[in-house]
């Protein structure tokens, strides 16, 4: 479980005048749920991946997990950045292994893992592939098996689909939900598609433009597993898909 | 019909025949006993590798210029890196590069002599020196491109400073760095000829001024003509060797000096 406790980010920026990017964010996240953050642009979602993942700093408040305060980056926090952040050098093996390796796992046992997780995302093929000759999707499948290898607890995917097309983006939010549903991690997702959000989603927080401001949290009562197709025919899909987006509409200008 | 010309390896060719041409016709034209026609100068050559003296002479710069170029890798490089990602790492070391950058480094021969004597040593350390600059700087500046993500990512897996450095920051630094590898072997090259010029005792400078000195002016020429080709070869060797370390960038830069 993650606690999330009035959490604060002032930035120094070149100019010498502060900024404030997020502002007081405080919410628990139960072990195993998927949780969206929906929110326009500039509106410090990121950020708060960041701070979770321990890569920057909060300047106020504080956030444990299982009850201990993070310090830093660690294992049990595994990143996907909309960037894919590949390691270009490395082969989609090579990638996707590293971070195995760097568990202490035996060189065999990781190749095994590799070989499953590469099935899984369906690139077994692809495995002596460079980044720079995938497309976008493959790349953050990549990224997604790169991250699920070293079997984090919590996953922050920030806008992993933002950079993909809407076939790609719809297959991959497929293929996330049944590995969701396989191990049950804790996922927090950052997204500016109400419709992804409610797809994938327990819990949808919704946040104010700059500074974010946590604006509601939606319960998102659907059954599971989620068939795209049949929700699309539900009634409370539709009512979750209206609220956010009104929601979501009149939160002022989007800064984008 | 022109179409052979642009099979690779022709224009070059020809620009170097071009050369000695104009070469030939301008010696035949003053001709001065010190302006020797490139033939005077390549028939000279096999006679030089021939002698026991030059082949010692030219290995012995060889010798040095890599030692100083692989100190300049070994020290440079990290330190570069380390400037990319520490800002007080930064801070120290920018004022003495500032410092040092703009002295011609065959200034501080004499100076490095009386430290360490006229031999190998003030001699490596002095293309150490010259070398070290621009690989820093390469270093620097792809340190300082990383992508803050990979950073991140590689944190996540667990890996600590130093091991980031060596397995996140060098390998994606590496095209940059490379770059900085390539001005480095020339720098290095230079600055051995000069030091060799100043502390005569060995070495295809040492012998290249000796011959001045005697009027051997086809030996000068052929000196030259040496340098000029371990110039060369080492910068093939360098491009070689850049292709196969990082195929894998998104980006090639194609360099000013093709080869091969
Ligand atoms: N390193 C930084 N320095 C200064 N300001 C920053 C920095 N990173 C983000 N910001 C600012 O914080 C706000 C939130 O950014 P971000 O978290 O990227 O928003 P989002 O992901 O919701 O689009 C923005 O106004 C942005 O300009
Ligand atoms: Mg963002």
């Amino acid at each position: 479980m993650i606690a999330i406790e009035g959490l604060s980010k002032t930035f120094e920026t070149s100019g010498g005048e502060p900024h404030l990017a997020l502002d007081g964010i405080s919410i628990d996240i139960p072990k195993g749920q998927f949780l969206s953050i929906l929110g326009p642009s500039g509106c410090g979602k990121s950020t708060l991946l960041y701070i979770v993942g321990g890569f920057v700093p909060a300047s106020a408040g504080r956030i444990r997990v299982d009850g201990r305060a993070i310090a830093g980056p660690g294992p049990d926090r595994g990143p996907v950045f909309q960037e894919f952040a590949l390691f270009p050098w490395k082969t989609v093996r090579g990638n996707v292994l590293y971070g195995l390796l760097q568990q202490g796992v035996p060189r065999d046992q990781a190749e095994r893992r590799v070989s499953e997780l590469l099935q899984m995302v369906h690139l077994s093929r692809y495995a002596d592939f460079y980044p720079k000759e995938l497309s976008g999707g493959m790349k953050q499948r990549v990224a997604i098996a790169r991250t699920l290898a070293y079997d984090p607890a919590i996953l922050l995917m920030d806008e992993p689909f933002g950079a993909l097309d809407a076939h790609t983006r719809t297959k991959l939010q497929n293929e996330l939900l049944s590995i969701w549903e396989r191990d049950r991690k804790t996922v927090l997702f950052v997204t500016h598609s109400v419709e992804e959000a409610v797809y994938l989603s327990d819990r949808v927080m919704v946040m104010t433009p700059s500074p974010g401001r946590q604006k509601a949290v939606f319960d998102i009562d659907l059954p599971r597993p989620r068939i795209r197709a049949e929700l699309l025919l539900n009634r409370r899909y539709q009512e979750y898909l209206i609220a956010i987006e009104r929601l979501v509409q009149d939160g002022g200008e989007d800064e984008a | 019909m022109t179409r052979w010309l642009a099979l690779p390896g022709v224009p070059p060719l020809l620009a170097l025949l071009a050369l000695l041409g104009l070469w030939h016709l301008a010696a035949t034209f003053f001709g001065y006993n010190f302006f020797p026609t490139p033939g005077a100068v390549f028939k000279t050559l096999p006679a030089l590798f021939g002698e026991a003296e030059a082949a010692a002479n030219i290995a012995a710069s060889v010798k040095r210029m890599l030692a100083g170029f692989a100190l300049a890798l070994a020290v440079a490089v990290p330190l570069g890196l380390m400037m990319g990602r520490s800002p007080l790492v930064a801070k120290l070391v920018k004022p003495l590069v500032a410092t040092i950058y703009p002295v011609p480094k065959a200034a501080l021969m004499p100076i490095i002599m009386l430290w360490l004597g006229i031999g190998d040593a003030a001699k490596i350390f002095v293309i150490f020196i010259g070398a070290s600059l621009p690989l820093l700087q390469h270093s620097f500046g792809g340190a300082l491109a990383v992508d803050q993500k990979l950073i991140w990512s590689a944190q996540a897996m667990g890996l600590g400073p130093v091991k980031r450095l060596f397995a996140v920051v060098l390998p994606s630094a590496l095209p940059e760095v490379m770059i900085g590898c390539r001005v480095g072997i020339i720098m290095a090259l230079i600055v051995m000829v000069s030091s060799e010029m100043i502390a005569r005792q060995s070495g295809v400078g040492n012998l290249l001024f000796n011959s001045a000195d005697m009027a051997l002016y086809d030996t000068v020429y052929a000196m030259i003509v040496v340098i000029a080709a371990i110039g060369f070869v080492a910068d093939v060797a360098f491009e070689f060797v850049r292709r196969r370390l990082t195929f894998w960038a998104e980006i090639h830069q194609d360099p000013l000096v093709p080869s091969a």
